[in-house]
């Protein structure tokens, strides 16, 4: 299974869900899949899961999808805890997991190529339904509950160590157009005013 | 710190339109957790890091709800990254709410926090974070408004940092 073919099942079911990214080939690989305005792909490693918590304690009503990465959830594991605590029920949370750090190229393996388990991590943490897949049909029939039910999922895809996403064209918009794209949607969406012009 | 003082600060961030507070208790300034918690305009949000704290409040300011990130002067240290990936590069406003330990007027300052307290001030201004050295209660609630209005005008990270009298 590898990263992409799940984002081909995930990417056309997105319709007003609110999708945050973290870094590296997944960002570039969703980016080309989904041009939907409620992408916030933050560009950092340790931060879409918690930009996702907050988005949906204060969006309740609001399905957030946080997709991260072994490399990006072992840095901020601190998340976990919280997460666990708040149990936000509109909040799914997919981490492809390849075990390696694999930015530009193919890199060192991370903690998940040994013995850790972040599926296990999280339900030490009271994530109840925390869950490992490791093909393609698994992912799609938990991609589908996490859509669909209201309640907190967290899925560890174990995914092939692949470079394809140094084939994609990078998207030529930066950080904070990509911000205002993302405000401009839910300040429609929401019906509310979230930037004010001038402060 | 005095319980006045602490209805002070929850009356002024309050007046200045925050409603969300993720956070990480101290000793300096927690009397205002138990003030946040009853008034039901905020929602008030535990976190284990303070990089965690930047990254839900920058979640939440981008959801709608002004949002605060209230940590001991250490957690700037500790959320620097988020602070610059999220607050800076990004661009989410959002109030740090700053026990400044280890400042000349921390009425506790001893040798566990004076070092961390010196290069509080260059860290921020490293990160090029706008801050005010709040150490009087004098103009609290202005002062709280004025930061959160600058940080709506910037998009950006802006820290009140509280020393002084709000450290006795």
């Amino acid at each position: 299974m590898t990263r992409s073919e799940c984002f081909e099942f995930l990417a056309p079911l997105i319709k007003d869900q609110l999708v945050i990214g973290s870094l590296s080939g997944q960002r570039v690989e969703w980016g080309s899949l989904s041009r939907h305005e409620g992408n916030l792909l933050v560009a950092a490693m340790g931060a879409a899961l918690g930009v996702g918590v907050g988005l949906a304690l204060v969006l309740p009503h609001r399905k957030v999808i946080a997709l991260e990465s072994d490399g990006s959830l072992l840095l901020s594991l601190y998340n976990l805890p919280t997460l666990g605590n708040l149990n936000p029920s509109n909040l799914a949370v997919f981490v492809f997991d390849n075990e390696v750090y694999s930015g530009t190229r193919i890199s060192e393996p991370s903690a998940t190529a040994g013995k850790t388990d972040l599926a296990g991590v999280a339900r030490s943490c009271g994530i109840e339904r925390a869950t490992t897949v490791r093909d393609l049909e698994s992912f799609k029939r938990e991609a589908t509950k996490a859509l669909e039910e209201n309640v907190l999922r967290f899925v560890v895809c174990k995914v092939d160590k692949t470079t394809g996403h140094r084939q994609i064209q990078r998207p030529n918009e930066d950080l904070w157009e990509h911000k205002y794209r993302f405000v401009r949607y839910l300040e429609r969406t929401e019906g509310k005013e979230i930037f004010k012009g001038r402060g | 710190m005095e319980v006045e003082l602490a209805a002070k600060i929850v009356g002024g961030l309050k007046e200045a339109g925050i409603s969300f507070v993720a956070y990480l208790p101290e000793t300096r300034l927690s009397q205002i957790m138990p003030l946040l918690r009853e008034d039901g305009s905020f929602m008030v949000v535990p976190v284990a890091n303070e990089s965690e704290g930047v990254s839900i409040a920058a979640g939440a300011s981008l959801g709608g709800r002004p949002a605060a990130v209230y940590m001991e002067g250490s957690g700037v240290y500790v959320s620097s990254y988020n602070l610059l990936v999220l607050g800076k590069r990004l661009g989410v406003p959002m109030l740090l709410i700053v026990a400044y330990y280890g400042s000349v007027l921390d009425k506790r300052n001893t040798f566990l926090y004076a070092f961390p307290g010196i290069h509080l001030i260059p860290i921020l201004q490293s990160l090029d974070i706008q801050y005010e050295v709040l150490d009087k209660a004098d103009s609290l609630e202005d002062k709280i408004k004025g930061a959160v209005k600058m940080m709506h005008a910037i998009k950006q990270p802006v820290a009140l940092l509280f020393t002084g009298e709000f450290t006795a």
